[in-house]
């Protein structure tokens, strides 16, 4: 009997049946893997130099909150959505712009004038007036996003 | 290793009864159209697995409902196809289903002892074209609008009750954002779990009659 030794009919179709149903879940659970983590994946969209407001109006020393209005899009509506930055100067040509979120868990910090620190409500997060952590939880500085002037108008890099 | 995950279930859950009486039965000598109804049971599997997909991203409503079948089918990876295979997946299953039925026909297949498991293919036809009526309104586009516009407008036609069951189905004297929501909420609650009672009646009532033989003269 030289059947038992190569493919049985019986064994033939198992093989068939196994493959084929292994190639449709392939054609079909590929794509969707690719469906749902699709959105997950997506690269920010392009940035570009948004204008803030005057650099005249920051004080040397002083950190200053600017909000901008920027237009985004996660999936199939196009939301308003405001950026904050506290920007800073120390001989008014050099400007550091930093994220008003906190890099502990996201709550916003606010500038304590008599403290000369950035507080964070939500843990006690202390942050320098250059960002830099002074107290709490927080594991890294303050965001920086890059910033420009021309001809007195501040630019901050983001989108 | 496989053997042994295979014995130590069996130990604990018997399972091999089950695989033999659902895939190793004794089956009379038939031929290809004795697999439309496996055929069907293929693509209720495929608009299942595709449906669930499309509900990730699609949204009921008439602000939403439009623009998301839109984001799934330009926007997202492999979302065309995804939402293809539903689409036309949906047309493949009312075909197939009308063939395996006319196969039992022609075969006299509806026969004693397998009255039920007819009645319950019946009604699982009348699920899918359910199925068909309330999907085709979820894009929310013209040809949904109007089509479901036509569509409630002659089961308004009925006599007596014509307008109540017209005004049921939309929610309303006007196709609506109540239309779209509680189309939406058969499509995706009320007929699957209807789908799947019947199909589990439907498949132990094959196994445990067995599938009829294709008839011979004289008998």
């Amino acid at each position: 009997m030289t059947e038992d030794k190569t493919l049985s009919r019986r064994n033939f179709l198992s093989v068939a049946t196994i493959g084929i149903g292994g190639l449709i879940t392939a054609l079909l659970g590929i794509p969707a893997v690719a469906y749902v983590v699709g959105p997950a994946l997506k690269k920010q969209t392009e940035q570009d130099w948004i204008p803030v407001g005057r650099a005249s109006k920051v004080e040397i020393g002083v950190p200053a909150l600017f909000k901008v209005k920027i237009q985004r899009k996660a999936g199939w509506i196009l939301n308003e959505q405001e950026l904050s930055f506290y920007i800073l100067t120390e001989n008014g040509r050099d400007f550091i712009a930093m994220s008003n979120v906190c890099t502990h868990l996201g709550c916003r910090v606010r500038w304590v004038e008599n403290d000369e620190t950035f507080f964070c409500p939500c843990h006690n997060g202390v942050f320098a007036k250059d960002g830099k952590v002074v107290a709490g939880p927080p594991p890294k500085p303050l965001d920086q996003v890059q910033v420009k002037v021309e001809d007195d108008q501040l630019f901050i890099l983001g989108g | 290793m496989i053997n042994r995950i295979g014995n130590w279930m069996e130990d604990r859950i018997g399972w091999r009864a089950a695989w033999e009486g659902i895939f190793l039965r004794k089956i009379p000598k038939v031929n290809w159209l004795y697999t439309l109804g496996s055929a069907s049971l293929f693509i209720a599997i495929n608009q299942i697995v595709t449906g669930i997909l499309l509900t990730l991203y699609y949204v009921p409503t008439p602000d939403h409902a439009y623009n998301t079948v839109q984001f799934i089918t330009y926007e997202l990876p492999a979302g065309w196809f995804i939402r293809g295979l539903h689409h036309y997946g949906a047309s493949a299953m009312v075909i197939l289903a009308v063939l395996h039925m006319l196969r039992v026909i022609y075969y006299g297949a509806y026969k004693y002892p397998r009255e039920v498991t007819w009645t319950s293919g019946v009604l699982l036809l009348l699920v899918v074209l359910g199925f068909g009526f309330t999907g085709y309104l979820l894009p929310w586009d013209q040809r949904a609008f109007w089509a479901t516009t036509v569509g409630t407008r002659i089961a308004g036609t009925a006599p007596l009750v014509g307008d109540f069951i017209l005004r049921v189905i939309r929610g309303g004297p006007e196709l609506s954002e109540v239309t779209l929501a509680r189309f939406y909420g058969v499509h995706v609650w009320v007929l699957p779990a209807v789908l799947l009672l019947l199909v589990g009646v439907h498949m132990i009532l094959v196994i445990r009659n067995g599938i009829s033989a294709p008839p011979e003269a004289g008998e």
